[in-house]
C-alpha cells in the first residue's frame, strides 16, 4: 500500500554553530530546565542495583554496567536534555549525503582519553569494526548494521574523519550512532570472541579508560564502585568553566529497593528513582522538613504496561477467540484505566499511547478515544454479540463447546505494580463473566515466558523510544519481540516473516515499519507512523494500560539535578549537578 | 584415629562425586536458558544467544559441559568460568569469601555463646521467671525470620537518625585502607546482621540445649553425683553439661553449610557483599559453573562439618571413642 520511497535530501549538516573544530562543547541552553552555573567539587553517591559483571561495556548486556559505562564512556551522538534531539559528541559535525546513505562524521580534535592519549577515528573504527559489529561480542549490535542483508560499509577517511556508507537510506540510523567508544590502545585490538575477555571486573582502575566526564576510581565487590573527575572530559559549560562539576561519582551497590530507600532515608545515598508506589511516603517526608525533593517528569524513556493475549493460545478455542478483534476490543472495556492510575500508581501515571508516549511530540498521534471507557455492562453486551453467554448459571461465560471462559494471567511477582494491576483485572473481568487465575512469576522470565507461547494473556511492559524505528522488533508483525503472534516469526532472524498468517492490518503495519525504515522524508515518516498508531489502537495487537511518570527523589545538597532514567545512552545529565 | 579420618575423608569422594552429578542435573533441568536476561534488550539477537551458547561450551551435550568441568577440577583444581562475570568462578568466589566467613562465622558465634549458657540457666530455673523470659524471647526469636528482624532494626536505626542502615562499611570506608575508624565503623554496621541472624539461631540452640539438658538432669548419674556430695558446680559441669552437649556437637557440624547460604534474605536485605545472594542469582540465571561450585562448597562444608563433629565427639566423649 505505501509504496517505498526515497525523498531527495539536501545535505543536512548538523554541527554546533559558531565553534571552532578544536574547541570543547559548550553545554547551553537549558535554562527550561533550571540549569545554572554550578561550582567545583563535592562527591554524589547513587545507588547501583547490583556489581557490574565486567568493566566491558561490550562484553555483557547488563543495566549496572551501563550505568556506570554511560559516565565513562560517550558516543559520536547524543541526546539534547530537554528536547530529546540528536547532537553531535563526540563528532563534532556529521553530513548526510542527499540520497540519505552516506553518514561522515567529523570528529573533535581536543578530545583525550583519560590517560591522556589522543582520541581519533582508529578508536572510532576500533569500537565498531571489532565491538559494534562483531558477532561475537556479547554485547554487540551487528544486527544495525545489515540492512536487506547487506553490510554497512564503514571506512576512515583521514584521522578524524569516518565515513558509513548504507546499502540504503535508513533514517534511524543516526539515532543508533551513540554507541560509547572505546580506547583502542587499552583493547590491544582485540578482536572475535576475544573481546569479551578485555577489562574484567577486577581490572586495575588505572586500565579502565574513557572520554567521559568521569573514570573508574575503585571497584569493590559487592559493595562499591567508585569514579572520579576525568580532567580531560570535552565539555564545558555556558561560562567555558569544565565539566563535570563534581569531583566524584560513587555508587554503592545495594541490591534491594527497600534497601535503596532505607539509605537514602540515610543520607548514604543522594539520588534514587523511585516508583509510585513508593511517591507517597517519600513525599510526605519530603513535605514534613525532610532534606531532599522528590521530582515527578513526565516521561519519554520508560515502560508503559500492556496485557496481550496468545494468539497462538495452545487452547485452541481461546487461540481463536483472543486472535479475534471484537474480543479484544470489547475486554479492553474491562480495563478500569483510572483505578489503575489511582491506586497503583498512586496518581503518578496518565493514559497510555500506542508504541509511542505522549509526551514525544514529534511521533505521537493521539488515539485517546480509542481508548474507550471502563464500562463493565458494555462488555457484557459485546460478549454476548459474540455469543459467549453464561449458559449454565454459575456465573461465567461459556464457550461455544461449554467450556467456561477461563483464562491464565501470567504477570511479575517481584514488581510494584504488576500484582496490583493484576489483581484489579482479575476482579474486573470477573464481574464481566470471564475468570482469570493469576499465575505469577519472576519479572525478569517474563519476556522469556512469552517467547516461548507457553501463556494466555500476559500483563508485560516494553520500554518507549525516542523513535518508533527502534521499537520494530517489538511493534512490527514478525518482529522478534511480537510474541502475542508466535506463528508470523520468520524461521531465521532477518528473514521474511510468514505473511500469508498476518490478519489484514498486521500486514499494513508490517508495510508501514517497512516503508518507514527506508523513507528519509520526516513528513512521510510522520504520516507512516500516525497511521501505525490508529491502527494498533483499533485492533489491540497489545491493550497498553498506562504510561507511568518518572519520579526521582534526590538530596537539597544538589543543583541542576535532571531525571535520568539511566540505562540511555547518549542521555547524561550527571556533568552538570553541583553540590551547593 | 589418623586411619579413621583418612578412611571417612576418602569415603568422601564418592559421596561428593554424585551430589555434582545431581546438583548440575537439577541445574540443567530447570527450564530456560543463561541467555533469557538478555532478550529484553534491543541489541541482542538469535545471531548473539547462539554464539553465546557457543562460547560457553553450551551447544555440547550436558555430560559433556560436566565433564569438562570435573575434569577441570581434577586436573587444574579450576571450578569453571563464571558465565556472568565471564572469569574464573574461584577469582569471583574469592573477593566475598573473607566477608561472607567473617559474618556468617560471628553470628554463629555470638548466636552459640549466647545460646549455650541461656539454654544451661533455663533449665535449671525452669519455673523462674529469667527462664520464662529467656524462653518468651526464644519462641520470638524463633517465629520471626531473619529477614523481617533486619528491617525492623533498620527501621530503628533510621527512626534514631542513625546512618548505618545496610552494608557493612560506611561509602567512605569502603576502598580505604584499614584503620581504627574503619574497624569502629565496621562494628557499626556489623551488630546489626549479628543480633538479626543470630538471633534465630539462638532461640533454636537454646531450646535444644535446654532439652538436652532436661533430659540429662533426669539420669541416674546425675542423682548419684548429687547424692555422693558434689558441688553443684561440680554436677552441673562435670556431668550435666559434659554429656548434654553432645547432641549440640553433633548440630554444630550440621550448620557449617550456612556459612555460605544461610543467610541469602538477609543478606539481600542487609545490603551484605557475601556468597549468598550470589548463589541465588546464580541460580536464577543458570550460572552453571557457579552455582555447580557454591552448591558443592556448601556439600563439602556439610560433609567437612559432620566429619569435625564426630571427631570432637570422639574427643569429648569417651564412650564413643570406645565403641
Amino acid at each position: 500500500m505505501f509504496k517505498r520511497s526515497v525523498t531527495a535530501l539536501a545535505l543536512i549538516t548538523l554541527s554546533l554553530a559558531g565553534s571552532a573544530l578544536a574547541a570543547p562543547k559548550k553545554v547551553t541552553g537549558y535554562g527550561s530546565l533550571g540549569i545554572v552555573d554550578g561550582k567545583a567539587g563535592g562527591t554524589y553517591t547513587l545507588a547501583l542495583g547490583d556489581s557490574p559483571q565486567s568493566l566491558n561495556y561490550y562484553g555483557v548486556i547488563d543495566s549496572n554496567l551501563g550505568l556506570v559505562a554511560q559516565q565513562m564512556f560517550d558516543g559520536l551522538m547524543e541526546f539534547n536534555l530537554s528536547t530529546y534531539k540528536l547532537e553531535p559528541a563526540l563528532a563534532e559535525s556529521v553530513a548526510v549525503s542527499s540520497d540519505g546513505k552516506t553518514y561522515t562524521f567529523k570528529l573533535r580534535k581536543d578530545v583525550k582519553w583519560s590517560d591522556g592519549q589522543a582520541f581519533n577515528a582508529d578508536d572510532v573504527m576500533y569500537t565498531y569494526e571489532n565491538l559494534i559489529m562483531n558477532p561475537e561480542a556479547r554485547a554487540g549490535d551487528p544486527g544495525n548494521f545489515k540492512l536487506d542483508g547487506k553490510p554497512v560499509e564503514m571506512k576512515k577517511v583521514d584521522a578524524y574523519t569516518v565515513q558509513f556508507v548504507l546499502p540504503r537510506a535508513a533514517p534511524a540510523f543516526l539515532l543508533q550512532q551513540r554507541y560509547f567508544i572505546m580506547p583502542q590502545h587499552k583493547f590491544g585490538n582485540a578482536k572475535g570472541a576475544a573481546v569479551n575477555n578485555v577489562w574484567p571486573s577486577n581490572t586495575a582502575p588505572a586500565d579502565i579508560v574513557g572520554t567521559g566526564p568521569f573514570k573508574l576510581a575503585s571497584y569493590t565487590a559487592g559493595q562499591k564502585v567508585a569514579l572520579t573527575k576525568n580532567a580531560n572530559y570535552w565539555k564545558v559549560d555556558a561560562n567555558g568553566t569544565k565539566l563535570p562539576y563534581l569531583n566524584a561519582v560513587e555508587y554503592l551497590i545495594i541490591r534491594d529497593p527497600q534497601a535503596q530507600v532505607a539509605q537514602f532515608l540515610a543520607g548514604n545515598v543522594d539520588q534514587l528513582n523511585i516508583t509510585g508506589a513508593q511517591f507517597p511516603d517519600l513525599k510526605q517526608k519530603e513535605v514534613s522538613g525532610a532534606a531532599f525533593k522528590v521530582f515527578r517528569s513526565t516521561a519519554l524513556f520508560g515502560s508503559p504496561p500492556f496485557v496481550a493475549y496468545n494468539f497462538d493460545a495452545k487452547d485452541a478455542t481461546l487461540a481463536k477467540l483472543f486472535s479475534d478483534v471484537r474480543f479484544r476490543r470489547a475486554m479492553q472495556g474491562a480495563l478500569n484505566r483510572e483505578r489503575i492510575i489511582d491506586t497503583v500508581y498512586n496518581g503518578l501515571a496518565s493514559l497510555p499511547g500506542h508504541g509511542v508516549a505522549p509526551v514525544n511530540k514529534d511521533w505521537y498521534a493521539n488515539t485517546k478515544p480509542q481508548l474507550g471507557n471502563f464500562n463493565i455492562a458494555a462488555v457484557g453486551t459485546a460478549l454476548n454479540a459474540l455469543g459467549i453467554r453464561d449458559t449454565n448459571g454459575d456465573g461465567i461465560r461459556n464457550l461455544s463447546g461449554g467450556k467456561n471462559l477461563e483464562f491464565d494471567l501470567t504477570y511479575g511477582t517481584d514488581s510494584s505494580v504488576y500484582p496490583a494491576i493484576a489483581a484489579i483485572i482479575q476482579s474486573d473481568f470477573a464481574k464481566a463473566g470471564v475468570k482469570v487465575n493469576l499465575k505469577g512469576i519472576l519479572s525478569s522470565k517474563l519476556l522469556s515466558t512469552g517467547q516461548s507461547g507457553d501463556w494466555e494473556m500476559i500483563l508485560h511492559a516494553f520500554g518507549d523510544q525516542p523513535d518508533p524505528e527502534l521499537r520494530k522488533p517489538i511493534w512490527q508483525p514478525g518482529g522478534a519481540l511480537y510474541y502475542w503472534h508466535r506463528t508470523l516469526q520468520p524461521a531465521v532472524d532477518g528473514g521474511t516473516p510468514n505473511l500469508a498468517k498476518m490478519a489484514a492490518w498486521e500486514k499494513e503495519i508490517y508495510a508501514i515499519f517497512n516503508d518507514a525504515a527506508t523513507t528519509t522524508s520526516r513528513s512521510t515518516r510522520k504520516a507512516l507512523y500516525t497511521r501505525w498508531q490508529l491502527i494498533f489502537a483499533q485492533n489491540l495487537p497489545v491493550t497498553p494500560l498506562a504510561k507511568p511518570e518518572n519520579i526521582g527523589a534526590v538530596s537539597n545538597k544538589y543543583g541542576n539535578y535532571i531525571y535520568n532514567l539511566g540505562v540511555i545512552p547518549g542521555y547524561n545529565p550527571v556533568p552538570l549537578i553541583f553540590q551547593k | 584415629m589418623l586411619t579413621y579420618t583418612l578412611r571417612r575423608l576418602l569415603g568422601m569422594i564418592p559421596t561428593i562425586l554424585i551430589i555434582s552429578v545431581v546438583c548440575f542435573a537439577v541445574i540443567k533441568l530447570q527450564p530456560g536458558n543463561f541467555t533469557d536476561q538478555y532478550l529484553e534488550d534491543p541489541r541482542f539477537t538469535r545471531a548473539t544467544a547462539d554464539a553465546i551458547r557457543r562460547q560457553l561450551g553450551l551447544d555440547q551435550p550436558a555430560a559433556v559441559q560436566y565433564l569438562r568441568w570435573l575434569w577441570g577440577v581434577v586436573s587444574r583444581f579450576d571450578f569453571g568460568y563464571s558465565f556472568f562475570q565471564n572469569r574464573p568462578v574461584t577469582s569471583v568466589i574469592g573477593e566475598l569469601l573473607g566477608w561472607t566467613v567473617l559474618i556468617s562465622g560471628l553470628t554463629l558465634l555470638v548466636s552459640w555463646l549466647v545460646a549455650v549458657p541461656l539454654g544451661i540457666y533455663t533449665a535449671f530455673n525452669r519455673n523462674g521467671l529469667g527462664a520464662q523470659i529467656a524462653n518468651f524471647f526464644g519462641y520470638i526469636g524463633l517465629a520471626v525470620p531473619d529477614f523481617l528482624a533486619s528491617l525492623l532494626l533498620v527501621a530503628f536505626v533510621l527512626s534514631l537518625g542513625g546512618t548505618n542502615v545496610g552494608g557493612i562499611l560506611s561509602s567512605k570506608y569502603i576502598d580505604a585502607p584499614w584503620s581504627w575508624p574503619k574497624v569502629l565503623d565496621l562494628l557499626n554496621h556489623l551488630w546489626i546482621p549479628v543480633i538479626a541472624i543470630g538471633l534465630e539461631g539462638v532461640a533454636g540452640l537454646m531450646r535444644q540445649m535446654r532439652a538436652s539438658m532436661l533430659d540429662v538432669l533426669t539420669q541416674d548419674y546425675v542423682r548419684t553425683a548429687k547424692a555422693k556430695g558434689l558441688t553443684q558446680q561440680k554436677v552441673i559441669w562435670r556431668h550435666a553439661v559434659r554429656n548434654a552437649i553432645n547432641p549440640m556437637i553433633s548440630l554444630a557440624g550440621l550448620s557449617l553449610p550456612a556459612l555460605i547460604s544461610g543467610t541469602i534474605v538477609a543478606s539481600i536485605v542487609l545490603n551484605l557483599p557475601t556468597i549468598g545472594p550470589m548463589l541465588y542469582t546464580s541460580l536464577l540465571n543458570k550460572d552453571q559453573y557457579m552455582a555447580l561450585t557454591l552448591l558443592m562448597m556448601s556439600a563439602v562444608l556439610l560433609l567437612l562439618g559432620n566429619l569435625l563433629s564426630d571427631l570432637l565427639l570422639a574427643w569429648s566423649d569417651p564412650r564413643v571413642r570406645y565403641s
